[in-house]
């Protein structure tokens, strides 16, 4: 079986709160929004994988840097050759974002220095955006003042879209690339292609470039001929091949 | 602020690096052009060395592309704060500029010039919002709040040090923004400062690095009040707690206030000198509990008023009776209701609270379960957990059960029929007595309410 890969590192598209589809999650990308524009607090984000916390740390990064902020997203995912010290005076930037904050869990040195940054973000008033995988009373984190912290200002849960949303999501995401794609192609996708957005957006991108080469509309025939002659793309490890 | 030619490097950078790499590090400098040079100040030591070792090169080709002869200079801090007293590279510029080979523009390692932030000046790092009057007593936290007031309306004279500890979140650092604040209202010229125990060593280690540990101790002890929070954070710190413990000295020797908050009782710090346990000890003591109902509902009607919104009262009832933990869980919540509310333009009710909050209360009542509770209780008093469901009725057994069930109706949102059955299929009338039956003995055995209150801080923490 081939490797698998994260699919957001395939992404061609680079993370911007324009291109992420809110759905139920609207005051959320406000709130990141303006902490981007430099309000100040601190913000937890949790969800499940995929949906789209990487992301939306990304482009409210972004968003301070168009216009003209010292921002830091940093991917702890692996912080094997980082150390505590890398968090010693990120509060004199514009906006922090961390990511996959959870993977500093039970290292007792990050955390304690995740716990003083969060003390001195406040203090200073600097944006500190956060992500995690559970709610800061359920986080993996053993420092109990830690834990608290994380729960005192701003905590999102990142609400997974429904099939209606995620049929919204692709129209919204098609003509973003300047795509007109028919609500009941789109409802068809969801009936037959594995429905995470990581996976849809990849597809969105395929049948871009099909429909692109052959000229025609993303209508249900063409997406059908389009599965029948790409099957991998209904499942979930065809995906994988494809990639 | 936006620097022409940086920004134009940037524009290069971001199309040419990847964008992790862009986003975690070259996004992080600040900027400062100035005589040929492009000062590139990063957050800390680590993300120089990173930049330095990783893209330095790089951001000096790009440089030479967009101005042709500037130099690249890496520093540590704010282009605002390290202009004065910075290390300046004493190696003569490059000149003049030449399209040398890619090589050659690479600066060396001596070239990169490390400034550091200076240390703070006087200021007290109170925040003006937390004062006695924004404080909400109530049975969990009044002798701290006596304690405090006592301690602000005279300084140094009645309790000292004063050492507040409880739990995370339950409104210490509070009572101690508050003292502060009340001194210098009293007498604005007083010298105060507030200060996390981190805050402490990391001065002093930078006093260290500079040589400037003399102005560091004359910094602390001429200080008419320091609040210390968190002090939990000096254990392991051999070096700190020496020089705390002498400024610790000085101030009480002339009579200077000294407040001290720690997550537990200062004789269970692990990691602390015992000369420095038995000193916290020598003026007053006094511990912050968890707030009860009444409290939680009162904390969440004066947030609401603080931020210009009407709570209704069932409503604060509804959120105090899910959320007990800590009072920044419960203002945590309370916010997220009110933006909520603005961004949807409803109405603030107990459905609509239901609604905003259900990701927080879904996992409130997952973590509190009577199951929980029962395994939780049996643990505490080394008893079956089967034992607590049989039909036993020795003391040893049935004290511990009507413990449970008290906790269980407290805790949780079950009916009494419903708690009586996960206990072997007990009467609800048993559960009533129970619960009766324990706040009888809280009230008249100091061990029991020790005990329960104990219980109720690890379920609901």
């Amino acid at each position: 079986m081939a490797e698998q890969l994260p699919l957001t590192l395939a992404l061609d598209e680079q993370a911007r709160f324009e291109n992420f589809y809110p759905g139920p999650n609207g005051e959320l990308v406000e709130r990141l929004r303006g902490l981007a524009e430099g309000e100040t607090g601190v913000l937890y984000l949790w969800g499940a994988p995929g949906s789209g916390r990487s992301h939306l740390l990304q482009a409210a990064c972004h968003h301070c840097s168009v216009r003209g902020g010292a921002s830091l997203c940093l991917d702890l995912s692996s912080p094997g050759e980082w150390a505590p010290e890398l968090l010693d005076g990120l509060e004199g930037l514009d906006l922090v974002c961390l990511d996959e904050s959870w993977r500093l869990a039970g290292k007792a040195d990050w955390e304690r220095a995740l716990f003083h940054l969060y003390n001195r973000c406040r203090e200073r008033g600097t944006p500190l955006v956060i992500s995690g995988d559970a709610a800061p009373a359920h986080s993996a984190f053993q420092l109990p003042d830690l834990r608290s912290r994380l729960g005192w200002d701003w905590v999102y849960r990142l609400q997974p879209l429904s099939d209606a949303d995620k049929a919204e999501a692709l129209v919204y995401l098609a003509a973003l690339r300047g795509l007109d794609l028919p609500k009941e192609t789109a409802h068809y996708l969801l009936r037959r292609c594995p429905r995470d957005m990581a996976t849809l957006r990849h597809l969105l991108r395929a049948l871009d470039t099909a429909s692109l080469a052959s000229r025609r509309a993303l209508t249900i025939p063409f997406v059908n001929a389009f599965l029948a002659r790409n099957p991998r793309w209904q499942t979930q490890a065809g995906l994988f091949d494809a990639l | 602020m936006t620097h022409a030619l940086w920004d134009r490097c940037l524009e290069r950078l971001a199309a040419e690096l990847p964008p992790q790499h862009y986003k975690t590090w070259i996004s992080a400098l600040r900027a400062r052009e100035g005589d040929e040079t492009l000062h590139l100040y990063a957050p800390n030591r680590f993300v120089q060395d990173w930049i330095r070792t990783r893209f330095l090169e790089r951001i000096q080709e790009t440089l030479e592309t967009v101005a042709p002869g500037w130099q690249v200079e890496l520093c540590i801090g704010n282009p605002g704060d390290g202009g004065e007293g910075a290390t300046r590279d004493p190696t003569p510029k490059r000149t003049p500029p030449s399209p040398a080979p890619r090589q050659a523009t690479r600066p060396p390692a001596s070239r990169v010039v490390v400034r550091e932030e200076t240390p703070n000046a006087m200021r007290t790092n109170l925040n003006p919002a937390f004062t006695f009057d924004s404080f909400v007593q109530g049975k969990s936290n009044q002798m701290a709040r006596a304690a405090s007031e006592q301690v602000a309306n005279n300084p140094g004279r009645s309790y000292n040090p004063l050492f507040i500890y409880g739990g995370v979140g339950l409104g210490k650092t509070h009572l101690m923004h508050a003292i502060g604040n009340q001194i210098l209202k009293e007498r604005p010229n007083a010298r105060v400062a507030y200060l996390h125990s981190e805050r402490f060593v990391q001065d002093m280690v930078k006093a260290l690095q500079h040589n400037a540990i003399d102005r560091f101790k004359k910094f602390y002890r001429t200080l008419n009040v320091l609040l210390i929070d968190d002090i939990q954070f000096f254990a392991g710190k051999e070096r700190s707690q020496e020089e705390f413990f002498h400024t610790f000295n000085a101030l009480l020797e002339e009579q200077q206030q000294v407040v001290l908050t720690c997550d537990r009782f200062p004789k269970e710090v692990n990691g602390l000198e015992e000369r420095l346990k038995s000193r916290f000890g020598w003026g007053l003591t006094v511990a912050v509990e968890p707030p009860e109902l009444e409290t939680r509902v009162a904390i969440l009607l004066k947030k609401a008023q603080e931020m210009e919104v009407e709570l209704p009262q069932e409503v604060a009832f509804f959120i105090a009776k899910r959320i007990r933990s800590n009072i920044r869980e419960l203002e945590g919540a309370l916010r997220r209701v009110v933006a909520n509310a603005r961004f949807t333009g409803r109405e603030i009710d107990v459905d609509f609270v239901r609604e905003a909050l259900k990701d927080l209360l879904a996992l409130q009542e997952k973590l509190i379960t009577i199951d929980n509770i029962q395994k939780t209780v049996a643990e505490y008093y080394k008893i079956r957990y089967t034992d607590l469901l049989s039909k036993k009725r020795t003391r040893s057994i049935a004290r511990p059960r009507q413990i449970a069930m008290a906790l269980a109706k407290e805790l949780t949102n079950h009916s009494l029929p419903e708690i009586g059955e996960a206990f072997g299929g007990r009467d609800h009338t048993t559960v009533l007595h129970a619960c009766r039956k324990v706040q009888e003995l809280r009230e008249q055995d100091a061990r029991i309410d020790e005990d329960y209150r104990n219980l109720l801080r690890s379920l609901s923490t």
